[in-house]
């Protein structure tokens, strides 16, 4: 059970260090704006898929690592991270039963949710704002959700993963 | 076989003690200097990712090579000619940099700066748009200082702000937390120039409605301020306009600077001139 954990936890190690390169690719505004929330999604993925393992304390330790990265103040993707990942929660019993693209339609709002937390922490210790950095990214990921999550799916149903699929079992 | 029913601290809770945490973290952050130490080595950790998120770079380096050398000859033909052109306006700069110096020395003005580069490579950008950081590839291998000077090919670009190892940090002049000194070269007039947060745009604070300035006036550093050298391209005006109800005008200012396409940047250190007229004055 432990090992099986173990196992579960490289892997989703693995695709947060994917998404942390997606994420970090240097592109410039305009089209930064328009980058999908690479690191979100795929916290929202495990947050839904392998709920008992990963949850608020994962979505932190994320948002923490891009904070990591963003090379700004720390704790601001971390709150943010957090909070969305709580709503996503509340969704989920919700979002199991709904078809992808139900689901990307959420992920649109708790995307939004999430830049909108940003937005109001980076009033801390910045005035501009821009409405394409609240509303981009929220677009993109949703379009970006169906794809990220077939494509999870494929590539981790011959690990050891499928083993104890929640997902499975509520079908 | 597991609960339905989590075992320890419920969701709410534990995701309201981990935002306390972070919100601590965030408000030490905001208000003091503690953990800007933590943060640079964290920082230095990361550069090595930043170098692998460089992938699709290699991958158009590699479709290039192997698109055929046509291109490579066509382009190395025009740089060529490009080489000749500035090493013909060079030869005319070295005599007037020494006559400027002489005539500087006969008004017993300052002694003149000479500007050495180091030579830098982009090597990664901040993940968060609205913030115009870049990380390039010298750091105190190189004696990089905070606050040193960087340019692209066609002028200002911006500071550096962090100093780690191997690499360092550079605040962008597009940073809406980012203004200079300039000054403009037709008429010397002094004034800022802000960023805002976009690579195409700067703009020029507190301009009286008075003041003469119009379209297409050249910008450089003025060197007030001490941190940028004086006498840098920093951008050209593009429109001046007068807003009704406002004392002053809007001066919209495009970079000289390709902020966001360089990829190779120069680091500017400033020695004192010392041949010709100088040296002898001593």
């Amino acid at each position: 059970m432990l090992d099986k954990n173990y196992s579960l936890y490289f892997y989703s190690s693995i695709s947060l260090f994917m998404a942390l390169l997606l994420q970090i690719i240097p592109v410039f505004p305009p089209m930064a704006y328009w980058r999908p929330q690479f690191l979100l999604l795929v916290v929202f993925y495990w947050l839904l898929k392998k709920q008992h393992q990963h949850g608020v304390t994962f979505a932190w330790l994320a948002g923490m690592l891009l904070d990591i990265f963003s090379g700004q103040m720390l704790g601001r993707h971390a709150i943010a991270f957090s909070l969305s990942a709580y709503v996503l929660v509340l969704l989920s019993k919700k979002l199991y039963n709904f078809g992808l693209l139900l689901q990307a339609s959420l992920v649109f709002f708790v995307v939004l949710f999430n830049q909108l937390l940003m937005a109001s922490i980076s009033l801390l210790y910045r005035t501009d704002w821009n409405i394409d950095v609240l509303v981009a990214p929220a677009i993109t990921s949703a379009l970006t959700w169906p794809f990220l999550s077939l494509l999870m799916n494929g590539l981790f149903k011959n690990g050891r993963l499928n083993q104890d699929n929640l997902f499975e079992e509520q079908k | 076989m597991r609960n339905i029913f989590s075992n320890g601290p419920s969701y709410a809770r534990r995701m309201l003690l981990l935002s306390f945490i972070a919100g601590i973290l965030l408000l030490v952050d905001a208000t003091t200097q503690w953990l800007k130490p933590i943060r640079l080595w964290a920082t230095e950790l990361t550069i090595p990712i930043f170098s692998i998120a460089l992938f699709p770079r290699w991958a158009s380096e590699v479709i290039v090579e192997f698109g055929g050398t046509a291109n490579f000859k066509e382009k190395s033909k025009l740089q060529e000619v490009e080489l000749l052109i500035l090493k013909g306006h060079l030869q005319r700069m070295a005599w007037l940099t020494a006559e400027n110096v002489r005539l500087r020395n006969l008004l017993n003005a300052t002694e003149l700066l000479q500007h050495s580069v180091l030579v830098a490579e982009l090597i990664g950008a901040s993940p968060d748009p609205l913030s115009h950081t870049i990380i390039i590839n010298r750091g105190k291998n190189y004696k990089v200082f905070e606050g040193q000077t960087v340019l692209d090919a066609d002028g200002l670009m911006g500071q550096v702000i962090e100093v780690y190892g191997a690499s360092s940090k550079v605040l962008l002049i597009s940073d809406s937390s980012h203004a200079l000194p300039v000054q403009i070269l037709r008429n010397g007039m002094l004034s800022i120039a802000e960023g805002h947060g976009d690579f195409r745009h700067l703009s020029l604070r507190y301009v009286a409605s008075i003041a003469d300035i119009k379209a297409g006036d050249q910008l450089v550093s003025s060197g007030l301020g001490g941190r940028y050298p004086a006498g840098y391209p920093v951008g050209v005006v593009v429109s001046v306009n007068a807003v009704s109800g406002n004392p002053y005008l809007a001066v919209d200012i495009e970079p000289s600077a390709k902020i966001d396409q360089s990829r190779y940047l120069l680091l500017v250190s400033q020695t004192v001139e010392t041949f010709g007229a100088n040296r002898d004055a001593r």
